[in-house]
């Protein structure tokens, strides 16, 4: 599955947030969103899963245009900054989530829902974590949990919004690797949006930077490195200059 | 240095206790929790213990006799099926606009959630008289009812009209300043999952709000079945057919049948004693469930 934006833009009130923005990220790739705040990054993931509407522009799933669907109808796996765990759910409720409030025709049975979850719960190495609740788990593993409770869906494509962004520095190098090992196996299609260029470049197959709301290069780690297209990325990335 | 350090841990064992910059002098301390307390129990405390010694003074006989009077019945009767549709007319209406309120931007909101509140800034005989001039035989739409052989005014319809207007505000009160503390992130959440917008308000939103639901609806049936000022203008006092229960013991009263009002004014102390009783519990839920999420 691939996404694709074309000329997409969105304002709030007079102030433009994302200006006629067009990128795709390949099926099967792990794509990072880089920009300092206030670039239009985390705009253009919620965008993306349907949680905003555009004022123009249009989004494609794998083809097929999504602009006029709502978030649960493009069901995109969505990954929280602060998680957004259900706090009156334990951990196993979470995860089923996604499974439990589909229409009865297409609902897995009460076994297929407990084996779904289990096998998540490995996955993240959480499997004897399913019957506590959120507020007793750490913060690394309420990320965990909260990738899981995405990935239940069988979601067409990833989108997660700053991750690791309110881990301490040692759980995140953790888990930016942990995601990279999950996607090279899993290949599922993959946005994540982050301030931080360290992370960027050490996880993602692709990086889009991002400036006040415009995409400003997009390429591998090694092209923006070697060839930054403007003085912006230069001094975002603190490059030296090379004339 | 080492007689310095002991110096001053001996001073400091010598020392009174440290008080704090915030805190007052114990007679000023002393002074406030007097006024306090004893305003409390000289207005507040005492003429609740009044009205049940005057309510019991002739025989606890006298006191349960006064329930069984066929027209004492019947005021409490029409309090129990005013409330009964006032309350839940109120607990639709509050969640509704609490969440309109909290999740949408729209044209006039500001307007909107301060209007809310009306019913608690003007006198409630107000809030009866509105719709004696709407539905009374002058009011404006008194003549075309009439033809309809419709009776609002001085009838059951006429002081639930009157309840909920004046209960109006309790539900979505509790409600908005909670919803806006939470945000919409477990909402969103639960839509990149897959709910719809009744999932999602029945699994996520819900089970949110539940506590902050219920302290508003307490207050809300509480006050359904003490309002005196609004239902009394639309009511037209008709024994036993339009007189809730604070109407009954007006009457009682006015008749010098002290022990019947009292007795019936008990039952409505009592009801408030209870409404406090549960809305301390539903407080310290809540709290409860605060300090949990914040772990």
């Amino acid at each position: 599955m691939s996404i694709r934006v074309e000329e997409l833009s969105k304002a709030y009130g007079k102030h433009a947030a994302l200006h006629n923005t067009t990128l795709e990220v390949c099926t099967g790739k792990l794509v990072a969103l880089l920009g300092p705040s206030g670039s239009g990054k985390t705009t253009l993931l919620r965008l993306i899963a349907g949680l905003e509407t555009p004022n123009a522009g249009r989004v494609f799933f794998h083809g097929e245009e999504v602009t006029e669907k709502s978030a649960y109808e493009r069901r995109a796996g969505f990954v929280f900054q602060h998680y957004a765990l259900f706090q009156h759910m334990t951990v196993f409720d979470n995860i089923a989530f996604g499974l439990e409030v589909r229409p009865r025709a297409t609902r897995p049975s009460k076994a297929q829902i407990r084996d779904r979850v289990q096998e998540l719960l490995k996955l993240i190495q959480l499997e004897a974590f399913g019957k506590r609740y959120p507020a007793q788990l750490s913060g690394g593993q309420r990320q965990r949990v909260a990738l899981a409770r995405a990935l239940a869906i069988d979601p067409s494509v990833l989108l997660l919004d700053e991750p690791f962004g309110a881990l301490d520095a040692k759980v995140r190098k953790e888990l930016r690797a942990w995601l990279r090992r999950f996607h090279d196996e899993t290949h599922i299609t993959s946005l994540f949006v982050t301030h931080d260029q360290e992370e960027a470049f050490e996880v993602a197959d692709e990086v889009v930077i991002l400036n006040e709301g415009s995409i400003q290069q997009i390429g591998s780690p090694h092209g923006i490195r070697k060839d930054p297209a403007n003085v912006f990325v230069q001094d975002f990335l603190g490059i030296e200059y090379q004339i | 240095m080492a007689g310095a350090i002991q110096d001053l841990t001996a001073s400091r064992g010598l020392a009174r206790r440290p008080q704090r910059a915030t805190e007052e002098r114990p007679l000023v301390r002393w002074l406030l929790i007097a006024i306090s307390v004893g305003f409390f129990a000289g207005f507040l405390l005492l003429p609740l213990v009044a009205v049940f010694v005057e309510g019991f003074r002739r025989g606890a006989a006298l006191y349960f006799q006064s329930f069984s009077d066929g027209v004492s019945l019947e005021a409490m009767k029409l309090t129990l099926i005013t409330a009964g549709i006032a309350v839940p007319c109120n607990t639709v209406f509050g969640v509704a606009a609490a969440w309109a309120i909290t999740r949408f931007e729209f044209r006039g909101k500001q307007l909107f959630t301060t209007l809310i509140d009306l019913p608690l800034w003007i006198s409630p005989v107000i809030g009866g008289l509105i719709y004696v001039l709407l539905f009374g035989s002058q009011g404006v739409l008194g003549p075309w009812l009439q033809q309809h052989h419709w009776r609002i005014i001085y009838n059951t319809p006429g002081i639930v009209l009157a309840t909920v207007f004046v209960t109006f505000p309790f539900v979505a009160r509790s409600l908005i300043p909670l919803m806006q503390a939470q945000g919409l992130a477990e909402e969103e959440a639960a839509l990149t999952l897959g709910a719809r917008g009744w999932q999602v308000f029945l699994r996520v939103t819900l089970p949110k709000i539940k506590w902050g639901l219920l302290y508003g609806v307490i207050l809300c049936n509480a006050r359904a079945m003490g309002e005196f000022g609004a239902v009394s203008v639309v009511s037209g006092h008709i024994r036993g057919l339009t007189n809730t229960v604070p109407l009954q013991i007006e009457i009682l009263y006015n008749e010098y049948a002290f022990a019947a009002a009292f007795a019936l004014a008990s039952l409505l102390s009592f009801l408030a004693l209870i409404t406090l009783a549960i809305k301390g519990y539903v407080e310290w839920r809540a709290l409860q469930d605060l300090k949990a999420s914040q772990l």
